[in-house]
């Protein structure tokens, strides 16, 4: 899922060649962001618009050759002078008298053009990585690979490959060879992965049309430099200093000539606006506040000793078992703490369980992108990839950080608790000066573990994300300031991090806490339940089964089996009685009825039900899996499949509970599954105790931090 | 010790009497720092000097009636155009063609002034709890100048020592009264014998004089039409001059307002870091 879509999009012909233009935000100030070449889109700046259109109105469209525009493949359709009319030709189209120019790599050139002629409607200008004629220095590769562009090569190698005849037969070895070169920093699957894709939207006779289109008709060096230092606009210059494409003495002297500010990076390579988003887009936004029109605008800071002690909990919206706990564990810690004042950051289906106990939700968390929404736009009958939903996810993370640290930045917060919140421990250490008060970092399970139908390629990344993650506690050791494993070492696989890594359990034991695992709520004792089962109308003489997808909307699939299964179940068991709870996202009234089935939306306190019934049918998420493993009742769960979480971390921990009976959903059928609920309902069950102190251990640690 | 001893100092004789200046470090671009009330001298930014000095050349002075100027008696020395001309007269004397002026309190008065007759001279302003009048005085003090030369009671207590007479007889009372007023944040003690120490350092007819300097511009007027940038500071808990001044301030000039929760009417001497941090950050944007 995509971290903003388009409030609106359009089209402009340019003489036959349509240009795609995407227009995100509503803000007073215009931001258009150039693509540079066919090699890319519009989505290059994937990481940037969620965060620039909160406050502006961001304007982007997909050069000519890529995208959504379209694919014009002789030199001339991508002269320089074509690309610029593109560029105006959708300020015209949306009504833009007057923009900020955003531009990465060869669209600065563009942009000085554009700039240049057009002064009146370029109010400033950005320029990240950018490939401009003559200034600095230019790649030795460039200047060597120019000489064979149009040979034909008997075994081209390395930078050889830059060169017609390659590009249009073998684009795709061109490209993964391009953007492998460019991005020299390490752990950079994703961008590589994006990078590619992209690219490979086009075809190799467009991106040679583009790179020829590019030198048509060159200004001269004296023209160039001219043309430069004559711009009467604020100029940002970003540059990576191990930057493969344009040497980064390009954007020094470009710098220089048109009385920039400069931000270097050191360490980063030509794709910085995706592989340093947070310090880019800082870089941007602090940039455009100097500039900023004169209007109020108001900084408050609290002198310290009148501030009161607050913590920020940001409770991971993926599923809705850690709302519960995370509220459990903020109940103990104002039992320790009276004084401290809690906020929460937090997302739908999370804010409705603290709206129900009346916890306090910043206003920020409206400018939240769904983590939930796209996890569910992931899912596939009962089949989520979860680490690669992770991974695509990373456009979200991006966004949502940002609205994190402006929140923490202007918050006086003494202590951030993040329950799985993966952003901002993965950016506070990719970006550690950013990093205000405590921190403590909760997860239920450590390390990603690669699934089998990812083949040798996912075996891979799931390791470079953990050695990425390894790497940064070893290097940055003071951005978690307490880590809490929820649960016991016991409940760790035992598996390593990936070929040459750390045995996962080892490495966890060294580098977290174990308050045991929090429940969120006590289950009820022996003696209690026959009043529960009372209160909530389950007759002396029927036996109840619960049957729970979750909250997300994910699950109708396993509903539809198991509503399958209740016929045959009900002629072998008698006194049996199902109530199936679709969740808020299934409507009860599409499933499919049978007599003596109970269907609905919604259970208040299911928990309660659980806590009781003769036996679960549910996913194999943790939380619930766990609620009825303290409960002691016997379930069956169906993990999703390719989830990486609930088949091997949950079911180990169950496993070591003893706890419920695993159950395969692609070999289940009504059956077998009618046969499993006779076989397990009401069956007396022998589980490891669960603690039920979790909340309050979890909270005695971090209380030592305020 | 001072941190920092200014670099060169001098004196300049304006209209017959001498107004002392100081010169730290030497960047780009200027930043000229205000006298203010007379009551206190160009001491109330010693947590300012020695950090921004560091980057910028720094210049203070003192007005007519304090620390290293002569102490004068006459209101006409008082009005904000001869405040300003003061100011004027040192960026002369030191060869700056344009600075950014920081005023506090009664100085954001004359750093308006100054931008509003002289705006090729003011890069920017930093407003720090300014005395512009705009919008109600503190309850506390509505009616205090109307008592002014009358008597005084008996035993006055609270603003009833803003008074004349008062100040004749009991100076060093005054002092410490308005010094406690002024700052109105716990563990003060040391801030608070620095401001009466500079307070001392003149006498009740000075103070006396410039409560009768001659009536100022319409300030809102001034301010809605000055062109620089402008930075505005003000403490939420400054019993001096109400949180609302710079609020208002900030609306009709279109300008930054940093508002300090808890601070009164000296955040540059509770809150330096904080306030220095603003400064440089303001300075650093105006000179880009």
């Amino acid at each position: 899922m995509r971290a903003r879509e388009p409030d609106s999009t359009g089209f402009v012909d340019r003489e036959g060649v349509p240009i795609y233009y995407e227009i995100h935000g509503d803000g007073d100030r215009d931001i258009l962001l150039v693509p540079p070449s066919p090699i890319t889109h519009s989505r290059i700046f994937k990481a940037q618009i969620p965060h620039l259109a909160r406050r502006n109105r961001v304007i982007t469209f997909d050069g000519r050759g890529n995208g959504h525009s379209g694919r014009p493949t002789e030199p001339e359709d991508h002269s320089r002078a074509r690309n610029v009319g593109d560029a105006l030709a959708v300020l015209d189209s949306v009504g833009s008298e007057s923009a900020v120019l955003v531009a990465h790599c060869h669209a600065n050139w563009w942009a000085v053009e554009l700039a240049d002629e057009y002064p009146e409607r370029i109010e400033a200008w950005i320029a990240i990585n950018p490939g401009v004629p003559y200034l600095g220095r230019s790649q030795q590769h460039w200047i060597d690979t120019a000489q064979t562009f149009e040979e034909i090569l008997d075994d081209p190698q390395g930078w050889e490959l830059f060169n017609r005849h390659v590009i249009t037969n073998e684009h795709r070895r061109w490209i993964e060879f391009f953007f492998s070169s460019q991005l020299v920093e390490a752990h950079s699957t994703k961008q590589f992965e994006d990078a590619v894709g992209w690219a490979l939207e086009s075809t190799g006779d467009v991106l040679v049309g583009g790179e020829l289109g590019a030198e048509i008709d060159p200004p001269t060096r004296p023209e160039f430099e001219d043309m430069c230092s004559r711009l009467d606009i604020p100029v940002l210059v970003i540059h990576g200093d191990a930057d493969v494409c344009q040497h980064v003495e390009r954007g020094r002297e470009l710098a220089r000539i048109t009385g920039a500010e400069y931000v270097e990076i050191e360490g980063a390579g030509h794709l910085t606006l995706a592989r340093e988003p947070v310090k880019v887009n800082t870089a941007i936004t602090n940039f455009l506040e100097k500039g900023k029109a004169k209007e109020m605008r108001t900084t408050t800071w609290t002198r310290a000793l009148d501030r009161p002690k607050k913590a920020l909990y940001i409770s991971s919206p993926i599923g809705l078992g850690h709302a519960r706990r995370d509220i459990a564990v903020a109940k103990e810690l104002r039992e320790l703490q009276p004084d401290l004042q809690v906020d929460w950051l937090a997302q739908d289906p999370v804010t409705r369980v603290l709206d129900a106990e009346g916890e306090f939700i910043h206003p920020a968390s409206e400018w939240l992108v769904s983590e939930s929404a796209h996890f569910v736009s992931k899912t596939f009958e009962h089949d989520l990839h979860a680490f690669q939903a992770l991974r695509e996810m990373d456009e979200i993370m991006v966004a949502n950080f940002m609205v994190f640290q402006e929140v923490i930045d202007e918050g006086h917060y003494d202590l951030v608790i993040g329950d799985e919140a993966w952003e901002v421990d993965h950016f506070w250490h990719e970006n550690p000066e950013l990093k205000r008060g405590s921190h403590v970092w909760f997860t239920d399970f450590v390390g990603y573990l690669p699934m089998p139908s990812g083949g040798a390629r996912e075996e891979f990344v799931a390791a470079d994300y953990n050695a990425e993650m390894i790497e940064h506690i070893a290097r940055f050791p003071k951005v978690r300031d307490q880590a809490l494993f929820v649960g016991n070492p016991d409940d760790i696989v035992p598996e390593t991090f990936g070929a040459d890594l750390p045995k996962i359990r080892d490495w966890t034991e060294q580098h977290f806490e174990f308050p045991g695992y929090i429940t969120g709520f006590t289950p009820p004792g022996a003696g209690e339940s026959p009043k529960i089962r009372e209160d909530l109308g389950f007759d002396p003489d029927e036996r109840v089964v619960i049957v729970t997808v979750g909250g997300s909307g994910v699950g109708r699939a396993l509903l539809e089996q198991i509503i399958a299964a209740f016929p045959l179940a009900k002629k072998v068991v008698d006194d049996l009685r199902m109530i199936v709870v679709a969740g808020p996202r299934i409507d009860p009234e599409s499933l499919p009825g049978h007599e003596g089935l109970e269907i609905h939306g919604y259970v208040p306190e299911l928990y309660r039900h659980l806590s009781v019934c003769d036996l679960a049918v549910v996913q194999g998420g943790l939380t619930t899996c766990m609620e009825l493993t303290a409960a002691r009742r016997p379930f069956l769960y169906f993990p999703l499949q390719n989830h990486f979480e609930q088949n091997y971390h949950v079911r180990h921990r169950l496993d070591r509970y003893g706890a419920g009976r695993h159950m395969d959903y692609s070999s289940s059928d009504p059956e077998s599954i009618a046969d499993a609920i006779a076989a397990e309902l009401g069956k007396e069950v022998d589980y490891v105790p669960v603690e039920t102190d979790g909340a309050y251990q979890a909270a005695r640690k971090i209380v030592e931090l305020i | 010790m001072r941190a920092r001893l200014p670099d060169s100092s001098g004196l300049i004789q304006r209209e017959g009497i001498s107004i002392g200046y100081e010169v730290f470090g030497e960047g780009e671009p200027t930043v000229l720092f205000l006298p203010t009330w007379t009551i206190v001298h160009s001491r109330v930014w010693k947590f300012q000097v020695p950090y921004l000095s560091r980057r910028f050349r720094v210049i203070t002075y003192d007005g007519p009636g304090n620390g290293l100027s002569d102490r004068v008696t006459d209101p006409e020395r008082f009005s904000v155009e001869s405040e300003a001309n003061d100011a004027l007269a040192v960026l002369d004397e030191c060869d700056v063609e344009q600075a950014v002026v920081v005023g506090y309190s009664d100085g954001g008065r004359f750093a308006c002034q100054l931008a509003h007759t002289h705006p090729d001279r003011v890069a920017g302003l930093v407003l720090i709890a300014p005395n512009l009048g705009l919008g109600k005085p503190r309850p506390e003090r509505q009616g205090i100048k109307d008592n002014f030369f009358k008597p005084y009671p008996d035993q006055p207590r609270g603003w009833q020592k803003y008074n004349a007479m008062y100040w004749r007889d009991h100076y060093e009372d005054f002092v410490g009264f308005f010094m406690s007023e002024l700052f109105s944040e716990p563990h003060t003690t040391k801030q608070w014998e620095d401001a009466v120490g500079w307070g001392l350092e003149t006498e009740p007819e000075v103070l006396i004089a410039e409560m009768q300097h001659p009536r100022d511009p319409d300030w809102e007027g001034v301010v809605s039409g000055l062109q620089c940038p402008i930075l505005l500071i003000h403490g939420t808990d400054d019993r001096i001059l109400s949180h609302a001044v710079s609020v208002e301030a900030a609306r009709i000039a279109g300008a930054h307002l940093l508002s300090l929760v808890g601070s009164g009417h000296g955040p540059q001497l509770k809150d330096p870091v904080r306030v220095n941090l603003a400064i440089r950050e303001f300075i650093e944007s105006v000179a880009a």
